[in-house]
């Protein structure tokens, strides 16, 4: 039964979301503070016995404590690469983009249609699970080695964890490899976004595996710009 | 990979004005020595020079001191525009999120009630909730409109009222408001104590400054509610809580509008930053005073209003208080 932690300081919200998600079948952890919601999530290092592990947060942005953006950037610091779906009053694009820059995996503006709540957990889950499982355990993009099954791209000594849509980016690149993949189908498949949306985060996520993967990341040999259309991972 | 909250980047760049602006006072300062330094062998006569250099080098100086003089009051009041921005600005992040939260729940819970089966307990138990939530959508409603209604105004028509009855009136409907017990808030005060003014107008300050009372109190909700009358014709009103209180940094400006302690993205309480505007504004309008105190973090908080025009007590008792109308 996969288990969501949910971090939400407003009573009511908190507790309408825990009886729909445990009606869902999922088991609900909450905390209503973000210093002791990162302390479940990165616990410190004498911490003692290890908790279990969280299969998906749901995160709240204000926080006493310690705010949304900063819980899910620390996390990624600390590499837990949980998926993390935050909730928040503000739905400015400017606010969706800092919640994807920190490092969250998908945004839903309060006040939400339970439905849409109920569909992005489950597509959460079932995202992570689709990027987890791979057609063979370790796939070789250029240099680089990606153990899809953790999250991890092996180049030469280094090793470098990737986030959820990282992951899911490149996995849908290397399962079209060769073939041009349209913005509109990443905005879809990986961001779970319509395909009209306007953003840069396609672009600035392709910047980022870019970095992990090229030799310069300025003169893309592998990841190449097919301009007007998409992107393009070379044989 | 990093992000940066829109809050630190607007105080990072106030940093950056205050660094050119001191800057620039510096650079401005150094010129004038410099200049006095040259030019002071001259005008003390060490040299020989045309009176109307000395006439100069005095307009010259005035020049400077003045150049100086505004440069200090540009950054001055560019800190102060800068610091209502943001204060501002938290305004906006607290009403959306004051007033989205309880939308945001009472849409849950109706598409809940929709959707699901909802068993006979639970369901009474989410229209409490649901209540709640229209409770204080209401509160947020009524503090936006009552921060434009009694801002720089004087009371329209003042009138005989009670302030003792208004006080205990406040103080039930506060009980009632957030389920506490009985003796949650104490009243020590006459039966009765006449002053003129606006009775609905300082129930509402009254009864912001009780919620504040309740908000901020910790486990163990314990309020003091008095009143007095003096011998110079003033009327006292006391709200004393056990409460969180406040470091003395944040006494001087919390009954400023939009003020609220801390970063509105790591807020702890409920609130818009309006509710004391609000108060001071109705005490205002009054031609009365407020004053607040707090003896540091976690030792309570203790706020006082005194309102002039107090009343001789009503001769016959079977007039209506203006309270009861309010």
């Amino acid at each position: 039964m996969p288990r969501i932690l949910l971090v939400e300081d407003e009573e009511h919200l908190a507790a309408g979301i825990r009886f729909n998600l445990e009606l869902d079948g999922y088991e609900v952890e909450t905390i209503d503070d973000g210093l002791r919601a990162l302390e479940r999530l990165v616990p410190p290092p004498d911490g003692g016995a290890a908790p279990q592990p969280i299969d998906l947060v749901v995160l709240d942005v204000m926080l006493p404590g310690l705010d949304g953006f900063q819980i899910v950037e620390r996390m990624r610091l600390a590499a837990n690469y949980t998926p993390v779906l935050m909730l928040t009053a503000k739905g400015l694009p400017e606010d969706v983009a800092s919640g994807l820059e920190a490092g969250a995996d998908d945004y839903l503006a309060k006040p939400f249609d339970l439905p849409v709540l109920l569909a992005r957990v489950k597509g959460l889950i079932r995202r992570r699970d689709w990027a987890r499982g791979s057609t063979a355990d370790a796939v070789r993009v250029g240099p680089a080695l990606v153990d899809f099954a953790n999250f991890e791209l092996r180049k030469g000594e280094a090793l470098v964890r990737l986030t959820l849509l990282e992951a899911m980016l490149l996995k849908l690149l290397v399962e079209k490899r060769g073939q041009v993949v349209t913005k509109a189908e990443i905005l879809e498949k990986v961001w779970n976004l319509n395909p009209d949306t306007e953003t840069r985060a396609v672009d600035n996520f392709v910047m980022r595996l870019r970095r992990h993967l090229e030799e310069d990341a300025r003169e893309p040999r592998l990841l190449q710009t097919v301009r007007g259309v998409g992107y393009r991972l070379q044989d | 990979m990093s992000q940066v909250p829109q809050l630190s980047r607007s105080r990072r760049s106030k940093w950056h004005y205050l660094l050119v602006g001191v800057g620039l006072i510096v650079v401005a300062i150094s010129l004038t020595v410099a200049w006095g330094i040259l030019a002071a062998p001259e005008v003390a006569g060490t040299r020989a020079v045309a009176p109307a250099r000395v006439v100069a080098y005095f307009f010259g100086s005035v020049m400077f001191l003045l150049l100086i003089a505004g440069l200090v009051l540009i950054v001055l009041l560019l800190l102060r525009e800068v610091r209502l921005n943001e204060r501002q600005s938290n305004f906006v992040s607290a009403v959306t999120h004051e007033l989205k939260t309880p939308v945001a729940s009472l849409k849950l819970y109706l598409e809940t009630l929709e959707y699901r089966e909802v068993p006979a307990e639970r369901r009474s138990e989410f229209y409490r909730t649901m209540r709640q939530d229209i409770e204080r959508l209401n509160t947020t409603i009524n503090n936006v409109l009552n921060a434009a209604m009694y801002t720089d105004r004087p009371v329209a028509a003042p009138r005989p009222l009670d302030l003792a009855r208004l006080a205990r009136r406040a103080a039930e409907l506060t009980l009632t408001r957030h389920q506490l017990a009985k003796g949650s808030i104490r009243y020590d005060g006459p039966e009765s104590l006449r002053v003129s003014g606006d009775a609905q107008a300082l129930e509402t300050a009254l009864l912001n400054l009780l919620d504040n009372a309740v908000k901020y109190s910790k486990e163990k909700v314990e309020i003091e509610l008095d009143v007095w009358g003096d011998a110079d014709g003033q009327a006292h009103l006391r709200v004393r809580d056990h409460g969180i209180g406040m470091s003395r940094t944040h006494l001087p400006f919390i009954f400023t509008r939009f003020y609220r302690i801390g970063a509105e993205v790591r807020r702890s309480r409920t609130g818009t930053g309006l509710g004391l505007f609000i108060v001071r504004a109705i005490v205002k309008g009054h031609k009365g005073s407020i004053t607040v105190d707090s003896p540091g973090p976690d030792r309570g908080s203790t706020f006082t209003i005194t309102l002039p025009g107090l009343l001789e007590p009503e001769p016959e008792s079977d007039a209506e208080p203006e309270a009861a109308r309010a």
